[in-house]
Parts: structure tokens; sequence; C-alpha cells
């Protein structure tokens, strides 16, 4: 068979997987180095970066998981690299600047051991005889015996294992061959070994939404849980898209981008942002609202907080401020000890003033006037702030002649 | 009229420019290269200072390496102010010292910020977007067109990454040739410059179609979204990203 043809089919049962991001290591080799703030390519059809070279280094697979495209009873042609050409494709690539490294993945072979041994000697010929020093990220297939885990990982930059699904319950319907343990045996085991030389770019891992019948409470919580026990770099969510008919799958047209988009929010917002899960969701209301982001929807339940006066109020109160990041919330904390800051200077400071101002006074001063300070007329404008962002062709609906 | 000062179409000697008419108490109604058009209402005055190194000392001591780099960012902007921008900038860096790049309510501050900003932005892009094709003789070119005159800037990053191999990368749009040659990267104008009779690599063609097909597949069909592409990689590049020059 052609190697092109074999790309073609083990990089398109890689591509469900999410994590493309080549930052947070520092290496040299005698060929290339990877960049600490990572490095896109190029980008898909479907909007997602490309830094990696994605591929399995098979599709077989011994496993049975429902949602999967490489499981064992799909009826598909199946096909294996050898370590020397994924090499030779990972090399070439890299030379022309085509891609910042490797992320490879695999189906199970045999067994975890035995398909972890194929990852690693394809690394390891990668790093040693190739002498490559661009990034690479590697699966680990859980289940493996511990001493694997410790070789890959100190041969790569990246190292992670998917939780699959938020719940055990979940896994044990749709992937009856996985469980949470062996996932988090490795997971721990990174947590506790990570430093500069094994796993420098930490660990990630990734669930798919909507599979299953798991609240977005369930979800956040399995996040929340997984960033404070096993210190990960990143949760991915991945919109489930139906790729095997099963009667214990869902069937739907359109994978679920939106809440997929709501999921990812609501976990910046946990890393950086002080928010806790509780804070945004509870038994009341256990899915996030699809029409309005988390941070502003958590603003409106919390409108007696506001509005913050850009002046005085502390760091993390203008983080709470819908339309105020990190970056511009640190901005404001050192321009104001030289100045007066007015709603003019934050648009220069990359405040997304569109959604802050309902929210902010400067020096005791609201956009309009104060009486509007309400949660109907602050949602209404969000709202349609959003359908026309969604929308650029319809006209944004006024309730004043401007 | 309008009097315009003129310095040596290089980073220094504007700077040198800018130092002197600093000094000097002139407020210029424009600073503009020895390559610029003078209209009717233009005065060209060329002071012809002699360049010397002791203003960069001098930018790096009153403020810091992340102030020079946001000077010397703007000046490889294609912004056609940027000089009058880094006066200003340089007038206010005097008062202000480290603390100017918190006074976004100066104009000239937010300014610079914004045009630094999108030169590195170009270039941190281009680092990802320039594609090598492999000619004979194993040396890597490269064709790229910035708005910015980040030539310098990608050089730097690829001696790190690509250190033990020959490459040139072109800037099409100003006609300039980064060569490396596995010690360090020179810039030169096309023009002193020949590739003569260079020849791609026999299996360029294979690679560049797996590549294709590669990127291609990766793509998954039920989250198609054209608009999320375009925003992260301009039509303007597509040129020369060969995954993308036949779309």
């Amino acid at each position: 068979m052609e190697l092109k043809e074999k790309l073609k089919i083990l990089a398109d049962s890689a591509k469900y997987d999410v994590s493309c991001s080549s930052s947070g290591s520092k290496r040299k080799g005698d060929l290339g180095n990877t960049s600490f703030s990572g490095i896109c390519h190029s980008f898909s059809a479907d909007g997602r970066c490309i830094s990696l070279l994605k591929i399995l280094l098979t599709n077989c697979c011994i496993y049975d998981c429902k949602y999967c495209l490489n499981r064992q009873s799909n009826n598909i042609k199946r096909v294996i690299f050898t370590p020397e050409e994924i090499c030779y494709i990972t090399i070439n690539f890299y030379k022309r600047n085509y891609i910042e490294g490797l992320f490879l993945s695999s189906g199970i072979i045999k067994s975890p051991d035995y398909t972890m041994n194929l990852i690693i000697e394809t690394i390891t010929l990668l790093r040693r005889k190739y002498h490559f020093g661009g990034y690479i990220h590697a699966k680990a297939i859980p289940g493996c015996s511990e001493y694997l885990v410790k070789k890959l990982g100190l041969l790569v930059d990246r190292l992670s294992a998917n939780i699959e699904l938020p719940t055990e319950k979940g896994i044990k319907l749709l992937a009856p061959n996985k469980n949470f343990g062996n996932t988090e045996k490795i997971m721990g085991y990174v947590k506790n070994n990570k430093s500069n030389k094994f796993v420098p770019a930490g660990q990630s891992t990734q669930m798919i939404i909507g599979a299953t019948h798991e609240s977005d409470l369930d979800i956040m919580q399995k996040s929340e849980n997984m960033y404070n026990n096993f210190k990960l770099k990143r949760v991915f969510y991945s919109a489930y898209i139906p790729v095997n008919k099963d009667n214990l799958l869902p069937t739907f047209e359109k994978p679920p981008l939106i809440r997929e988009h709501r999921l990812y929010q609501a976990d910046w917002l946990l890393r950086y942002y002080g928010f806790k899960t509780n804070d945004l969701l509870d038994d009341q209301h256990v899915n996030f609202n699809l029409l309005i982001d988390p941070k502003a929807n958590w603003a409106l339940n919390h409108l007696q907080e506001f509005p913050k006066d850009i002046n005085k109020c502390s760091y993390y109160d203008l983080l709470k401020v819908p339309g105020i990041g990190v970056t511009s919330a640190k901005r404001i904390m050192k321009s104001r000890q030289h100045f007066q800051i007015t709603f003019k200077d934050l648009k220069n400071m990359g405040v997304v003033l569109k959604r802050a101002k309902y929210f902010i006074t400067c020096s005791g001063k609201y956009f309009i006037d104060k009486t509007f300070f309400n949660k109907n007329f602050i949602e209404a404008n969000l709202v349609l702030e959003d359908k026309q962002k969604s929308n650029p062709s319809r006209k944004q609906l006024s309730f004043f002649n401007e | 009229m309008n009097n315009i000062y003129l310095y040596q179409d290089d980073f220094i000697s504007l700077l040198n420019l800018i130092n002197y008419l600093i000094k000097n108490k002139i407020k210029p109604d424009n600073i503009k290269p020895l390559s610029y058009c003078p209209t009717l209402l233009d005065e060209v005055i060329n002071l012809k200072i002699e360049p010397t190194n002791n203003v960069i000392d001098f930018i790096i001591k009153i403020g810091n390496n992340k102030i020079f780099n946001i000077i010397y960012y703007v000046f490889l902007s294609d912004n056609e102010n940027k000089e009058l921008i880094i006066y200003y900038f340089y007038l206010n860096l005097l008062k202000y010292q480290t603390n100017i790049i918190y006074m976004r309510n100066l104009r000239c501050v937010t300014k610079a910020l914004k045009i630094a900003k999108y030169v590195g932005n170009e270039a941190h892009r281009l680092k990802g977007f320039v594609r090598f094709q492999k000619l004979e003789h194993d040396i890597y070119y490269a064709e790229i067109a910035p708005n910015n005159n980040v030539l310098f800037l990608v050089s730097k990053h690829f001696k790190r990454r690509l250190k033990n191999e020959y490459w040139l990368i072109k800037d099409v749009k100003r006609k300039i040739l980064s060569i490396y040659d596995k010690k360090d990267f020179y810039l030169i104008d096309e023009d002193n410059f020949q590739i003569n009779d260079l020849k791609v690599a026999q299996e360029e063609n294979d690679i560049k179609n797996m590549w294709k097909e590669f990127y291609d597949t990766i793509a998954i069909k039920e989250r198609h979204n054209e608009r999320c592409r375009m925003n992260f990689m301009p039509k303007k590049y597509w040129k020369y990203i060969i995954e993308m020059s036949d779309e």
C-alpha cells in the first residue's frame, strides 16, 4: 500500500482527538526545537488549528467502544505504520515547516503493553536516531505497566490519557473495556513525576460531550476534580459526532457545538478567573444557558454585586466583569495608578466594552442613565448582541432609536 | 510649508534623528526615509546626522528591552505614520520612562502598542505559515509576502529551528532575501543574489501531496466552519501556503 493512503486512513481515525496544542515546552535538538507559546501551522476547513501531525500508529483495536470509528466490530480497512514510516513523514513535514511536531495515538493492538512498546519504539527512533527536537504529544494507553509510562514520559513533551466520558456509568455503557481507574492511574503517575525532563508540557485529557445523558454539572464537576487532583494543563471537550449506528447512542444531525463552546468558556472561568463549578451551576440549574455565556449569566444572577467601579474595585472584582479578561484586568490595575480611566481608555486596553459597559462605572459614571441598570434591560441587550454576532446579516433589534 | 526631516532608511538613523530633534526642541511635521517623494507643500530637511548606537543603550537604560522592542516593531510596520508615532512615543518615554506602557490614555502610546502587537502577531503567524520547498543540493526555500517587514524576526526563529539546514526565505513584496549558511543568516537585496538553476528536489511532489492529503483528511465535515478558518488564516497568506494555494 502506498504511504499516502496509509496516512489518509490513520489521520482520518485520529482526527476526533481534539488536542493540538504545542505549547509549554522548551526543548532543543539537532533538528528542531519547541516554541514555549506554541505555533499553529495551518487551519483545517473546520477552523481547528493544525500544529501537529496527528495520526494513529494503527487503527487495529481489540476494544469495542460504541462511539469509536475504530471499534473492533466495525468492518473497516485496518493498517499499521512502521516506526520508520512515521519518522519519515514527521521529519519531512517538519523540515518544510508544515508542522510543529507529532501527535501519536493508537488503537489497542494485542494488549496495552504491546501497543505502548510500539509507541515508545517509534518515538525513541525519532529522538535518538533522527535527533528530533520538535514537539511530541503521545497518548498513554490505559492499562499499561507503570514502567512504560515512565519510559514514554521521558521522550515526549506532553502525555495524555483520555477519560472519554464524564461518569463511570457512561464508561460502563459505551466503553465496557475501559474504566476510570486505569486512566487515573496514569494521570496520578504523571502528576507525581512531572519535571523538566518528564512530560515538561504537562498532561491533558478529553471527554465526549452529548453521547450520554450527563449534565453540564456532571461534566464540570469531573473537570474540576481532575484539575485539582491531577494538575492537568487542559481538559478538552469534544461534541459527539455519530460515526457509528448503535441503539445505545443518540442520533442527531448536528453535533452539540454551542454546548461544547459553553463548557470551554466555563473551563476557562475555573482555570483563570477564580470561579468554582458551584458558582456557575447547581441542582436547580444543571446545564448552561445556551443563549448567554456562563460569565455574563453569573453576573446577571448576581447583579447586586454590580456595577463595579473600574478605578476602585479589586483585581478579582475586575475578573468577574463580563468583557474583562486576565490581560485587560492587569492593564487596568497598572494604568489606574497613573490616571483616572474613562470608558474610552477601556477600549484601548482590550476590554470588550459592548459587554462590560453594563456592569461597570468609571469614577462613578454609568455609560447611560443609571435607571437602566436592571436585569431585563441588560439581559436583552447581551442576548441580542450575541445573536447579531452569530448572524451578521441580520440587523440588530434595538429598544431605542439612536 | 511642512517640515519633513529625512533619515537614511535604517532604524539606527531614525533613532539618532529623533534623538537630535527632541534634544534641540524641534517639532517635525513628519519624518520620512530618503526615498520619500516630497509634495509641493513639503520642505525636506536632511540633517545627515552621524548614527551611533548610544541611542539604543539610552532607550534600554531609561526604559527596558520590552520598550525598545515596541519601538523596533513599530519601525518594521507598514504604517505610514510610523516615524511620527515613534517620535511622540520617544518624547513621552523621556517623561514616563518604564511606566509609559501603562499610559493608555495617550494616543501615541495606544497607537505604538497596537502596531507593535500587529507586527508581532504577523511574525508569529508566519513562523507557522512559512512553507519550505526542498530544492536540489538540500536547500530549503520559501517565499513570503507579509504586510510588515518581519523577515528578520522570522529568520531568527528558523535559525534556531532549522540550524543544520541551508535555507532561503524571500520576501517577495520587499524583494529581500534571508540566506542561512548553517551558522548565521544574512538579509540581502534580491538584486545582489541570483538563484541560478535551482530545481525542486525529486521527492518534493510526493511529500507535498501527502501533506495535502493529510490536510484535507484532518477536517471534520460535521464541524465545517469557513469563517473560523478565515479568521485564523486570512486569505492574503494563502498564496504561499501550499495546502491552500489551489483553493
